[in-house]
């Protein structure tokens, strides 16, 4: 059991940085660090966790709905509904003076326990699970592997959807119901349906395909906690020249980061030759926050995880890490466009776990 | 995460309609003596910065300032880019992208000589990060909590959200109707979800107790599970950001049909004053073989889309006020067999 062994490596890690207790707090938004500790994968409300030494976990939940699913999905771990949460969890901490407690993610902590930190021996340990969650044990990889898989069919699903006249939701929609029936807990999915109008992704709203729209996507369905993510354009009917030639570049660039990861590599490293192949074309403009956000990040248990891809990121990467490499961006002729394959870091490079082909997709019009 | 239809029609919640709401929290804001109110969104609690302006994040997290007047002021972390959706689907804040939301809006409210005391939202429950932004920007603002005189301002809803409330539960019910053609769990849960989504859910949860006279708990369904004789499933259901529960007991021959025409009959009588325990105990005489094992009542009161406000296990203060919306769940065993339903409730006359 993943979760078994993940339980197993915090416990381990918590006695070499001398911690007698860990709380994790966690949301359906930012879940990873409770999942980590708990395997919960939270829906409504929200979570927080005492992981204690001895290996014990009491998790705190305020929705009555959630504690009988995590009494479901969670065994051997201690359930506790709390209406109250942060009151609950604040007298449960009182318990616990004199110890050596651990937060994390420190900045998503409740204020009222957070303001009491000094009293209570409460520490920032949000780097020390980072490192934990960013270094993939190998049930984790193939968890990750899983996941890859199906997002790879579950574009197809969402290509087949796509026709002029059908709204961005609907497409959505029909890639939903197929991760439920595939085992698929959650997906994190933006969608830009256009052309140069369309400047990045967010959720759908109700805009309809016609012809010569690009439609882009990032999907990032979630297998027993994992999330793995695949970005791809397609056109509504035949790709125009300038279509083809942006897709081209953003190919390229994609190769050309995916060429440089292997372990030992900073993640600027990744960045950095992604945005030289815009650079070298005249349009390192479009490598700027002004128009993308980060050239790939990491894949775990949460659908956006550490490292990000960018040229200020320093982290090392390490082999068994996973990422995605996307240059999406921005194109000055075509709007925005996205494209993005899965890896997995080993010592001498990285093995795709992509299958999808890097193609500029067209569905007819 | 949010994936479904996010869209602001204008026709659907007019402006006029959230400057209502948004003078309804100021005139609660003057009764208790605040100069301003923060308040703090999520898509887990995205629910009072969505009545005041519409918006819902899909990821991420923001903080949105109610000053005592002017326009409202929405920061999140969420990049430029992004700020335009947000501007499209929020029409009534000033919309700024930031990486620290709490020291920009701690330092609006510290150039302002005249604010002295805020209101925040559920105070305690603040993430740090924020929290500490704030207070660090505006070392002597007095922060207060502000959750009582914002569930002041939640006790009745208007009629542009009876109206949202009213279509979500009849996507809610269209897509649990969508039961008959597998007996498969997950693929069931797909059906649903498929259902919803296509028919603009911003949201939908499906949970499934796949075999309910064995375990009543109800979960999400991630691996081929066989659907017994018996089942339930569960539709949380957001449309526009308006959020409602239905859960239905499947069972052949129609053998909960009639424990669902009695829960269909206690939901349509429920009276404003009488509390939900004590209407539940007179009803449940009028279903022979029945037995009453749990309740629960649900209320959008603050940041949550739904938090429990009275169950069996608390009752607390659970009589409906008039104009009011609350989701009544029931647990019942029926000649031996379980039953469980929910169902979302407009107390008193509706006004929409």
């Amino acid at each position: 059991m993943i979760a078994d062994e993940r339980r197993a490596r915090l416990i381990e890690a918590m006695a070499d940085a001398g911690l007698d207790t860990l709380l994790v707090y966690g949301n359906a938004w930012q879940g990873d660090y409770l999942r980590y500790a708990t395997d919960f994968g939270i829906l409504e409300g929200q979570a927080l966790a005492l992981v204690r030494s001895d290996g014990h976990v009491s998790l705190y939940l305020d929705s009555p709905l959630e504690v009988d699913r995590a009494e479901l999905d969670c065994p051997g771990v201690e359930v506790i509904h709390a209406r109250d949460l942060v009151a609950t969890v604040d007298g449960a901490l009182n318990r616990l003076r004199n110890q050596r407690i651990g937060a994390a993610p420190q900045r998503l902590i409740p204020r009222r326990i957070a303001l009491r930190a000094k009293e209570l021996n409460l520490s920032d340990q949000t780097a020390f699970v980072d490192r934990l969650l960013m270094a993939k044990m190998a049930s984790e990889i193939a968890a990750i592997r899983r996941a890859v898989a199906v997002a790879d069919e579950g574009y197809r699903v969402f290509m087949q959807a796509a026709r002029p006249g059908r709204a961005d939701y609907e497409l959505i929609a029909e890639s939903e119901a197929f991760f439920r029936a595939r085992g698929v807990d959650d997906n994190f999915q933006i969608i830009g349906v256009g052309g140069t109008e369309v400047r990045g992704m967010a959720p759908p709203g109700g805009k309809r395909l016609k012809r010569g729209d690009l439609v882009t996507t990032e999907l990032t369905p979630c297998v027993d906690g994992y999330y793995a993510q695949i970005c791809r354009t397609l056109v509504v009917g035949e790709p125009t020249p300038e279509q083809r030639a942006a897709h081209t570049l953003y190919r390229d660039a994609m190769e050309a980061g995916i060429a440089v990861v292997r372990d030992g590599v900073a993640a600027a490293d990744i960045a950095r030759a992604e945005n030289d192949v815009f650079r070298e074309r005249g349009l390192g403009e479009y490598t700027t926050s002004e128009y993308t956000r980060v050239r790939g990040h990491g894949m775990g248990l949460f659908a956006d995880s550490k490292p990000h891809l960018l040229e200020n990121v320093t982290t090392r990467i390490d082999a068994g890490m996973t990422l995605i490499v996307h240059p999406n961006t921005y194109h000055p002729a075509v709007g925005y466009l996205v494209l993005g394959d899965a890896v997995v870091v080993t010592q001498d490079g990285c093995e795709v776990l992509t299958r999808t082909p890097r193609e500029l997709f067209s569905v007819a019009a | 995460m949010r994936r479904g239809l996010m869209q602001w029609d204008p026709e659907e919640l007019p402006v006029a309609v959230l400057e209502t709401r948004i003078a309804g929290l100021r005139a609660a804001m003057q009764g208790a003596g605040l100069d301003a109110f923060i308040l703090y969104t999520n898509l887990v609690r995205p629910s009072a910065v969505a009545y005041l302006t519409g918006f819902t994040p899909y990821w991420s997290e923001g903080l949105l300032l109610v000053p005592a007047a002017g326009r409202l002021v929405f920061a999140t972390a969420l990049s430029n880019r992004v700020a335009d959706w947000i501007r499209a689907t929020n029409p009534v804040s000033e919309v700024i992208s930031t990486p620290r939301p709490g020291k920009l809006l701690g330092e609006r409210l510290a150039g302002d000589a005249a604010v002295k005391r805020v209101g925040i939202l559920e105070l305690d429950a603040m993430p740090s990060e924020l929290a500490c932004d704030l207070a660090g920007a505006a070392p002597a603002i007095a922060w207060i909590d502000g959750s009582a005189p914002f569930a002041g301002i939640r006790r009745r809803i208007d009629a542009a959200e009876g109206r949202l409330l009213t279509h979500a539960d009849a996507l809610a019910v269209a897509a649990l109707d969508q039961r008959a053609t597998t007996s498969d769990a997950g693929t069931l849960a797909g059906l649903v979800e498929q259902h919803a989504r296509l028919a603009g859910a911003e949201e939908i949860y499906v949970a499934l107790a796949p075999d309910l006279a064995a375990d009543r708990r109800l979960n999400r369904v991630s691996k081929p599970v066989t659907l017994a004789d018996r089942f339930a499933v569960r539709a949380s259901l957001a449309y526009k950001g308006s959020w409602v529960r239905r859960t239905r007991t499947f069972a052949p021959d129609g053998a909960v049909a009639e424990a669902d025409e009695w829960f269909a009959g206690v939901v349509r009588g429920i009276e404003v004053g009488t509390p939900i325990a004590s209407w539940l105990a007179q009803n449940i005489t009028s279903l022979p073989g029945a037995t009453l094992e749990g309740w629960m009542v649900e209320r959008c009161v603050g940041s949550y889309p739904l938090a429990v406000t009275a169950s069996s296990r608390s009752p607390g203060d659970d009589a409906p006020t008039d104009g009011g919306f609350l989701v009544l769940a029931v647990e019942l065993r029926l000649d031996g067999a379980p039953w469980i339903g929910s169902a979302p409730v407009f107390v008193g006359t509706p006004h929409f």
